[in-house]
């Protein structure tokens, strides 16, 4: 069962699924793990060890052009910026769905 | 509907690339310091630096080709143009007809490298056919794999990270280009991506410096299409599946091959860099944070200015405009975001710049 939790910008296509990591500056990469999805603020480059382990990528602000829609178009992976509180309605573990083509963002049941 | 095009003033051709990197975004996305309300506060004095060097080189009479090497990459020169333009209306000193002769060598210069698409409204060709021709028969193409393109996209996500720290998010294309897409045959897309200095010594000291100066990637792609917009990073994926659909690659460090065993190590050690540069930098002190980017800024035309027997830092008028001073207000709203051509004219002072420094009707058609 998915549960439409958020929409925002999308910044890069594709879909997947995993488990909601809030990362932000000061966090280290080795709490990352491969396939996590990475949700924050708005990433930039002292996160880049967990961008490159991420699944998809979502973030509070940012436009198309913005630091985590380039690497993800880079990276080949689902990005959905600008969603305005992803970081407050996503919590740490979370099983969510990226859409990055539609630019949603659901919650699964775990 | 071509007639109009070819007659099309450079700035209306200008407006429309450079608009792609503010399209949907906020200037808060720029990061790590608001550019657009600090880089006003001297850019007067650097437009006069460069006027002199100008002078000095007779850069006027100078074709693109002659002194291509003392200049920065395409879209550096792109990134150049469009911070003058908004700070233009904040100058403390306004010299409109030094500032149109500097924005109109920068315009020559590219609209020279990159004839068919200057102002990368959707491609930066700085490559003729011929030379395209050359590298895909030359170069020891291997073979592409989804797990390839994937390495490919760390890499380019690392090592565009350090460059991102090492010059900062508006000066990043003077570390970070891309050159094409070029269509191959029916089907076919090259795409370069060139990271032409990644150590600055001038900057950071052997603190952050990468084991390698610089690097390019060439990935062959089928049935990939792809946008370039405004300047070299902004790479935008148009339709296709850049995964699967990476045919051949290949990537060079300081002009050797890299196996796939070093290109893994290697984003590793970027990556790595990229966030020990990062976390510097946020512990940087408003003032601190001033002079880095007066000093990232001032790099760009480093080889250029050297080459006049200029220093090419910044000067001590420089720093004593940015000393102490907050940053200006007003000039740009925060959080509003730019959803169109004439709306990011209209926000960034570039109708201003037009109708004062151009002396141009707002108009983009015709000019003739």
């Amino acid at each position: 069962m998915k549960k439409l939790l958020l929409t925002g910008i999308p910044a890069n296509s594709g879909t997947a699924q995993g488990r909601a990591k809030l990362f932000f500056p000061g966090n280290s990469a080795a709490e990352f793990n491969d396939g996590d999805i990475l949700v924050t603020t708005l990433t930039d480059p002292t996160m880049v060890g967990a961008m490159i382990k991420a699944a998809a990528i979502v973030t509070d602000i940012g436009g198309i052009t913005s630091h985590p829609a380039i690497l993800s178009r880079e990276m080949g992976i689902p990005c959905v910026v600008n969603t305005k509180n992803a970081t407050t309605l996503i919590k740490d573990g979370m099983l969510i769905v990226v859409d990055g083509e539609k630019g949603e963002v659901y919650a699964l049941d775990s | 509907m071509v007639k109009k095009e070819k007659f099309m003033h450079w700035i209306h051709k200008f407006n429309k690339g450079i608009y792609q990197i503010y399209a949907g975004n906020t200037i808060e996305a720029f990061q790590p310091l608001d550019f657009f309300h600090f880089l006003p506060l001297w850019y007067d004095l650097w437009i006069e630096k460069i006027a002199k060097v100008m002078d000095m080189l007779e850069l006027d009479k100078k074709s693109y080709h002659e002194i291509k090497k003392l200049l920065p990459t395409p879209s550096n020169l792109r990134a150049i143009l469009q911070k003058i333009m908004p700070s233009y209306r904040a100058f403390t000193i306004k010299n409109p007809a030094q500032v149109k002769r500097v924005t109109e060598f920068f315009a020559r210069m590219l609209m020279e490298a990159c004839p068919t698409d200057p102002f990368a409204e959707n491609s930066s060709p700085l490559h003729s056919p011929e030379e395209i021709a050359q590298l895909l028969q030359t170069l020891p193409w291997k073979t592409g794999t989804p797990e390839a393109a994937r390495a490919c996209g760390r890499l380019v996500a690392a090592a565009g990270s350090l460059a991102h720290g090492l010059y900062n998010d508006v000066v990043t294309d003077m570390g970070w280009d891309s050159y094409g897409p070029h269509q191959i045959g029916d089907n076919q897309t090259l795409l370069i991506t060139h990271f032409p200095d990644l150590q600055t010594p001038e900057l950071w000291g052997t603190q952050f410096r990468a084991s390698i100066k610089e690097l390019y990637l060439y990935r062959l792609y089928t049935d990939v299409r792809w946008k370039l917009a405004g300047v070299g990073c902004h790479t935008v994926l148009q339709s296709g599946n850049p995964i699967t659909g990476l045919t051949k690659y290949i990537v060079v460090a300081d002009g050797k091959v890299l196996s796939d065993e070093t290109i893994v190590a290697l984003t590793k050690e970027l990556a790595t860099k990229a966030e020990l540069i990062y976390q510097e930098i946020r512990k940087k002190s408003f003032e601190e944070l001033k002079q880095m980017v007066l000093l990232q800024e001032c790099y760009q035309l480093k080889k250029l200015l050297t080459a006049a027997n200029l220093d090419w830092k910044p000067t001590a008028e420089m720093y004593a405009r940015v000393k102490d001073k907050p940053l200006l207000t007003g000039l740009i709203p925060h959080g509003k975001m730019v959803t169109s051509v004439e709306e990011y004219k209209e926000m960034f002072g570039i109708n201003e710049f037009i109708k004062e420094v151009l002396n141009l009707p707002l108009s983009p058609h015709p000019v003739t």
